[in-house]
């Protein structure tokens, strides 16, 4: 809201320098954003809340800013040259829907010579950011920013019948706006009619058809109250939003109409009109003021600090509201009605708060009476993921939970996705049902920027919609192509490929004590046949990691390698995790075999482990693949596997017998189950 | 007697010369034997000297040819020690060369910002609850005390599913969820990502993640607010920041307060600059105590308890706190930008 200094010593005397005066609005909650001079004249731009109608006016601030300074609020008088007719008898106000319009006052100027405002008038219509338009529109605009009331001026020679009917409109009934656009009237919207037809939308805008002219003589003033969420309805089906409607919708004075329509009659009868005597009033069900009881120990219980009373009852009056003592320490306070905000005690505990200052309120620690859980462990184990990936050389990344329609059906699967019903755009219209775009996109952008390497994951919800319902599940997405850190002279670091990727996911899973884990042949949208596995936990499938399909890489503009992992984490976390043991630290040596064989290409890494372990030896520590090549010396089908055996008794030391037939149970497992054989100069005791 | 003593004087002058040139356990030898040999050493032949001086004179001298002899012996032990160690030949190491580096990943700047936060207030007694990020328009709005077709909705433009789901447009739906639940004491805080109707510009996204705060118990008041969020913003920010309490307007709280800080980058009220545009306060924070319809809704009794609520968005706040001009660069995801953040 634009508040102009001159305009608002109108109703208060205002002697201070603009910065003071800013720290005053400040503190009381209206806060100005930017000032500026205009015509020597100083314009503040003041933010307004939405329940806060009262303050849409120089009026309203100046209330403000009077109580804080303590000083008069001046009310300007509002002469009226009047002529021989009573305005009943040139207007015929009916109101057929009272809940949408609970008052309508009108008064007549005849007259009135139509023509550029005067200087004073046209320099505060300026000050508003307006342009002057003639005197009538700018009184019009005047009053409204004057008094935050809306008012409306009519050519009343084109008010057919000279009748004014509020009601709803008819189907398929148009109306000309004043900005010359038709808007489509349903019964729904609100409007003053004459006669035969609508001749505005009520609390919104005028029409063309009865549009103050250069021809106009006669004009009927109409200032009226109509329901806020009509109102808003309406302006929002029309899809015109004025200072008129922006006001209703939030409020209006409901003892203001009768005032707003003299002050504009007293302006006009001084630019030469007459006005007619007495203001038409029609306000069925006049509203009762609303009392609210203030309790004295209620302000001291929420502010934390004693307010004095005689500063309680201050503070309300000079606001406008009317204060009784009903007994020591309880008012009941008679709210006004250009206070719509104020229905309740907390409400009146605000305005004592705002004008005692919240800088003069003390500041405490709240008492604390108990202590519990800090947080949901889903936020411990994210943590716990985060360190392990970034130990992994992977970066972190949070990429909007939108999704292109262009891309779902390459990116979605077998998820259906949520849409946005008002999209900021096309491209996002679409809840993400897969975090794989998003990193696929952050893979490009930082090529496209000279990355070798992008290794990534991002931790988040993907939505998708089951059974009528809107799901959101928390998942882990991973994605990496080339190779991340400088080439150092001492390592050649790492390109991405299924075993780094691989790595980390199994390292995740062990960092969280989900284990054991299996892997099983897998298919998937958006992974390559024949390069997906998916990671199981408990006979549950938590994820799949693999390489990504093709054409999905194409959509992305990609023609790299991507390798890429998604876990579901809600489901993972809602497993029971292994217990944290320590076990002692073993007194007795191990024994250490490496064994070599030459195997068949075709045989399953896991299938062997698995042999192995079947074989339940009770001294056999751990075993692992240290080695694995192909080569000249080995035959095209063939592969050599070395493994490390590590025997050990927790009791005494193994000897050497023991572990030979141990290792023999192992080769004989393997050479039957897989015709693995021995590698020459592979059997060597440590 | 000045004799002998002068020749001891030179013996001694003679191994230490002799003494200081030799590099192997073969050149020890030599030397050793030239001073200490049975038969020709010289200091053998100081000692049978002695039995040609008169008896007065012979515990003086005697002792200090002992003396030579003792250091001789030990000298000569002690270089046999060391000589004997054999040297491993060093090759050459360019101890100049770079050391190893372990690539490790980034958090990223948004998380990382919002963990700061939350650590401020799990020391403050403060747990952490979280919700959904699709909501019904009931909890969201309703339930907040934001009327249906209120103006103030407009405040927080909503992307919508439906007619009454929707995406939330704050972390404060999930105050409501904890209070149907849970009864007092309550103190918690609420991160999360939230969404809003706005085309993406250097202050605005549409989604971005706000960290919720409430606490509702016997006694709340107004002044512990302000001390839980003056306590706050020192840790987040330094002990000496200017903190100012305003009057505001939010449907859910009563009274409301927007809490702003004094601008850091100029200092306060320079009108050229561009984090403040001269305001000297940067707004931080939403704030105020809970509103009693909002208690009602809940079925907590206003009149038995109060409580306050506050709620900052992350990416301003870092903006502000890392100097960053757009909040754009936050899920553009560029590594340059992210990796800064793993020295943070």
């Amino acid at each position: 809201m634009k508040i102009s200094l001159d305009w608002i010593k109108d109703y208060i005397d205002l002697d201070l320098p603009v910065p003071r005066l800013i720290e005053v609005l400040d503190s009381i909650g209206l806060l100005t954003e930017g000032w500026e001079e205009v015509d020597g004249d100083v314009v503040l731009d003041i933010e307004t809340y939405a329940n806060r109608p009262d303050t849409l006016g120089h009026l309203g601030v100046a209330r403000e800013l009077a109580a804080a300074l303590g000083t008069r609020l001046k009310e300007p008088a509002w002469p009226l040259t009047e002529i021989n007719e009573s305005t009943s008898d040139l207007v015929d106000v009916q109101i057929w829907d009272e809940d949408l319009c609970p008052r309508y006052s009108g008064i007549v100027v005849k007259g009135i010579p139509v023509r550029p405002s005067p200087e004073w008038l046209s320099r505060r219509i300026r000050a508003m950011g307006l342009k002057p338009i003639n005197n009538v529109v700018d009184v019009t605009n005047y009053v409204l920013f004057s008094t935050a009331h809306p008012i409306h001026a009519f050519d009343l020679a084109r008010v057919e019948g000279k009748k004014i009917i509020i009601r709803r409109a008819n189907k398929k009934e148009v109306l000309r706006s004043l900005e010359g656009d038709d808007i489509e009237l349903s019964p729904e919207m609100l409007v003053i009619a004459d006669e035969k037809k609508p001749i505005a939308l009520a609390g919104v805008i005028g029409g063309e058809n009865s549009a103050v002219s250069e021809e106009t003589r006669d004009v009927f003033i109409e200032s009226a109250c109509f329901d806020p969420v009509s109102v808003r309805k309406t302006r929002k089906a029309a899809g015109i939003e004025t200072d008129a409607s922006y006001r209703f919708e939030r409020g209006a004075d409901m003892d203001f109409p009768p005032k707003a329509a003299v002050m504009a009659a007293s302006l006009l009868s001084q630019m030469g009109g007459g006005v007619s005597r007495g203001v038409v009033d029609v306000y069925p069900n006049p509203r009762k003021t609303r009392t609210v009881m203030l309790r004295r120990h209620r302000v001291d219980a929420l502010l934390g600090v004693q307010v004095e009373e005689p500063f309680i009852e201050k503070t309300l009056r000079d606001l406008g509201f009317q204060v009784d003592v009903q007994q020591k320490g309880i008012w009941k306070v008679r709210i006004p009605h250009f206070r719509v905000d104020i229905e309740r005690e907390a409400d009146m505990v605000e305005e004592i708060a705002r004008f005692y200052g919240y800088e003069n309120i003390p500041a405490h620690i709240p008492p604390l009476r108990t202590l519990e859980k800090a947080a949901a462990p889903s936020r411990e184990k994210i943590s716990k993921i985060r360190e392990t990936l970034f130990q992994h050389g992977m970066d972190e990344v949070v990429n909007l939970s939108f999704m292109d329609p262009e891309r779902a059906e390459v990116l979605s699967g077998d998820l259906i996705p949520v849409p946005i019903r008002n999209p900021i755009s096309s491209k996002a219209a679409l809840m993400r049902t897969t975090l794989i775009g998003g990193l696929l996109e952050n893979i490009l952008w930082n090529r496209n920027r000279g990355a070798d390497g992008v290794h990534i994951f991002e931790i988040g919800k993907i939505f998708f919609a089951k059974e009528d319902a809107f799901r959101e599940q928390l998942m882990l997405g991973v994605a990496m192509t080339g190779r991340v850190g400088d080439v150092h002279w001492r390592d050649r670091g790492r390109s991405a490929d299924f075993f780094k990727l691989k790595g980390a996911c199994e390292a995740v899973m062990r960092r969280l004590r989900y284990e054991p884990l299996a892997y099983q042949e897998a298919s998937h949208p958006r992974f390559r046949e024949g390069v997906v596995l998916s990671l199981h936990f408990k006979g549950e499938r938590i994820g799949v990691l693999g390489l990504l399909k093709q054409e999905l890489l194409k959509a992305f503009d990609l023609d790299e390698d991507v390798w890429a992992a998604e876990l579901n984490l809600d489901l993972l976390f809602a497993k029971q995790a292994k217990a944290f043991e320590v076990e002692p630290v073993p007194k007795y040596p191990s024994v250490i075999r490496d064994v070599s064989f030459i195997a068949d290409r075709s045989v399953p890494y896991q299938d062997i482990r698995e042999a192995v372990e079947r074989l339940r030896l009770p001294h056999l520590e751990r075993f692992y693949l240290y080695d694995r090549f192909s080569g000249a010396s080995i035959p095209r089908d063939k592969v050599s596997l070395s493994f490390r055996f590590v025997f050990r008794h927790q009791g005494r030391t193994l000897q050497a017998a023991e572990v030979d037939r141990m290792q023999e149970k192992i080769v004989s497992a393997l050479r039957t189950r897989f015709q693995f054989h021995l590698r020459e100069g592979g059997e060597i005791d440590k | 007697m000045d004799e002998i003593k002068r020749e001891i004087e030179e013996t001694r002058q003679a191994f230490e010369a002799a003494i200081g040139k030799v590099n192997d356990l073969r050149t020890l030898q030599e030397v050793r034997n030239a001073f200490l040999s049975r038969q020709r050493g010289r200091v053998t032949a100081l000692v049978a000297r002695l039995k040609t001086l008169a008896p007065e004179q012979r515990p003086e001298v005697g002792r200090q040819v002992n003396d030579l002899k003792t250091h001789i012996q030990e000298t000569v032990v002690r270089l046999q020690q060391q000589l004997s160690v054999p040297v491993k030949r060093l090759e050459a190491i360019d101890l100049t060369l770079p050391g190893e580096k372990v690539y490790r990943g980034s958090p990223h700047p948004i998380h990382l910002f919002q963990e700061e936060i939350e650590t401020i207030f799990l020391r403050m007694g403060f747990a952490v609850a979280e919700g959904p990020e699709i909501e019904t328009d009931y909890y969201n709005f309703t339930a907040l005390n934001f009327p249906p077709h209120h103006p103030a909705r407009d405040d927080w433009d909503t992307l919508y599913i439906t007619e009454e789901v929707l995406l939330r447009t704050h972390t404060s739906p999930v105050q409501i969820r904890v209070m149907e639940k849970k009864k007092p004491p309550i103190r918690i805080i609420i991160p999360g990502k939230v969404y809003r109707k706005e085309a993406p510009d250097p202050t605005h996204l549409p989604m971005f993640y706000q960290v919720e705060g409430l606490v509702v118990d016997l006694g709340i008041t107004f002044a512990h607010l302000k001390g839980t969020l003056e306590y706050f913003l020192k840790a987040l920010f330094h002990e000496k920041i200017k903190i100012r309490f305003r009057p505001s307007f939010f449907p859910f709280t009563e009274p409301s307060a927007e809490v702003d800080i004094g601008c850091t980058v100029c200092g306060g009220g320079k009108e050229e600059c561009r984090v403040c545009g001269g305001a000297g306060w940067i707004e931080i924070l939403g704030a105020g105590m809970v509103d009693p319809q909002v208690l009602k809704n809940v079925n907590i009794d206003p009149e038995k308890y109060s409580g306050f609520a506050f709620g900052l968005g992350v990416d301003r706040t870092a903006m502000f706190a890392y100097q960053i001009p757009d909040m754009r660069v936050f899920y553009e995801n560029d590594l340059r930008f992210i990796r800064q953040f793993a020295l943070k």
